[in-house]
């Protein structure tokens, strides 16, 4: 395309060229993190596994769809719930939780069609404690950046706080629906155990010796609100 | 296949992948991010996460979609601290590099929808195809072309009614908040 108005936006671009830096440390650093468990998985299973499995997902979409999320809930064992009970937990965990100044919660929505969907037992709480981290993540940032001492402490107890009482680890080869037993009585959120969960109490190390680089990627990340 | 052959092949594909980051931070540079090497480092690090979504015959439409979600966050975080005055990271970054265009240029640019806008810029300062701008916009080809083609028209339109006024100065554009 070269008519003469692209043409007269090229020649105004305000960045011309484009940096060819390696970036060779940022690689590594990036590379160190867990990565996409599904491209794993997806290039591992065989095919006629995979079509098993998908044999086994119409057959239980054909279950899904014969009954009531009411009665799946059951048959899988009462640890699933819909959603107007995710959504109370969400309302419940956020009378438990704290916000930094100037935050507030985010709309929790689920899709129009999703009525008859059906969630863990617990989600609702958990995705109040995400809200809560992301929140507080964000505000330390800012307060390491204005070296603000107070806030930051601020910002490192609650988030110790959250570690301590509202986040768990799954054990080594746990399932991906694993939740603690009993379940909390506190809004919990559980992360797999594949390293994610020591990354971030690594970042709070840092940024509790004022390096806020990493809980500023997550802030910039999740940007909660 | 063991671990570390699994983590040796996620690392060559996401290879070509990261090799667009000077791309991807020039782009968080041209739409006024005030660290656009943070901004890049940050699609990048999701790009990895999630690189079973990328494109591997062309990821640059989808990373330069993910840029725009992550500028348009800064956008919004800053404009909260702004409502809420100090204590928001986006208020306390270094100076800006935000682009500096003429005034004719940048009022016209204003002129267009956001999406418009950025169809245009995709394909004149990010060097894609129009069909890489739609894959990128998340609209179908035949409708990234009648926006571009409207769009080109309306700034066209807009910069022959300006043609008259003075070009010696330069003006910001804020595309997050136009």
């Amino acid at each position: 395309m070269s008519d003469s108005i692209i043409v007269r936006l090229r020649r105004a671009n305000p960045v011309p060229e484009v940096a060819t830096a390696p970036g060779t440390e940022l690689f590594a650093r990036i590379t160190a993190l867990p990565g996409d468990s599904r491209l794993v998985a997806s290039e591992r299973r065989p095919q006629g596994h995979r079509r098993a499995i998908v044999l086994a997902f119409a057959v239980l979409a054909a279950v899904v769809l014969a009954s009531t999320a009411y009665a799946v809930s059951h048959w899988l064992g009462g640890d699933v719930v819909k959603p107007p009970v995710t959504k109370r937990e969400y309302s419940a965990a956020q009378k438990q939780l704290t916000l930094p100044p100037g935050y507030s919660w985010p709309t929790f929505r689920f899709p129009p069609d999703a009525e008859n969907s059906v969630t863990p037992r617990g989600a609702g709480g958990g995705h109040a404690v995400m809200a809560a981290q992301w929140s507080w993540e964000c505000y330390w940032v800012a307060a390491i950046r204005t070296h603000d001492d107070a806030a930051a402490a601020r910002a490192h107890a609650a988030l110790n706080a959250l570690l301590a009482h509202n986040t768990y680890e799954a054990p080594a080869g746990a399932p991906e629906d694993w939740t603690p037993s009993p379940l909390p009585t506190q809004p919990f959120m559980v992360y797999a155990h594949d390293g994610g969960l020591e990354w971030i109490r690594a970042g709070y190390r840092l940024a509790a010796a004022g390096d806020a680089t990493r809980i500023a990627q997550s802030c910039r990340a999740n940007v909660p609100g | 296949m063991t671990d570390a052959s699994d983590r040796r092949a996620a690392e060559e594909r996401f290879q070509p992948v990261f090799s667009h980051l000077g791309a991807v931070a020039a782009y968080a540079r041209r739409r006024g991010s005030r660290d656009a090497d943070a901004v890049a480092a940050e699609v990048m690090t999701i790009a990895w996460r999630r690189l079973s979504d990328v494109p591997r015959d062309d990821p640059r439409p989808w990373l330069y979609a993910t840029a725009r979600n992550v500028v348009q966050a800064d956008a919004r975080r800053s404009a909260r601290a702004a409502a809420h005055g100090a204590g928001e990271p986006g208020d306390l970054a270094p100076p800006p590099e935000i682009p500096e265009l003429d005034p004719a240029l940048a009022e016209a640019l204003r002129s267009l929808s956001r999406l418009e806008r950025e169809a245009l810029l995709l394909v004149a300062w990010e060097d894609l195809t129009p069909t890489q701008a739609a894959r990128s916009l998340g609209i179908n080809a035949t409708a990234s072309r009648v926006r571009l083609l409207r769009a080109r028209r309306r700034l066209r339109a807009r910069l022959d009614e300006a043609s008259n006024g003075s070009h010696d100065e330069t003006t910001h554009l804020d595309l997050e908040t136009t």
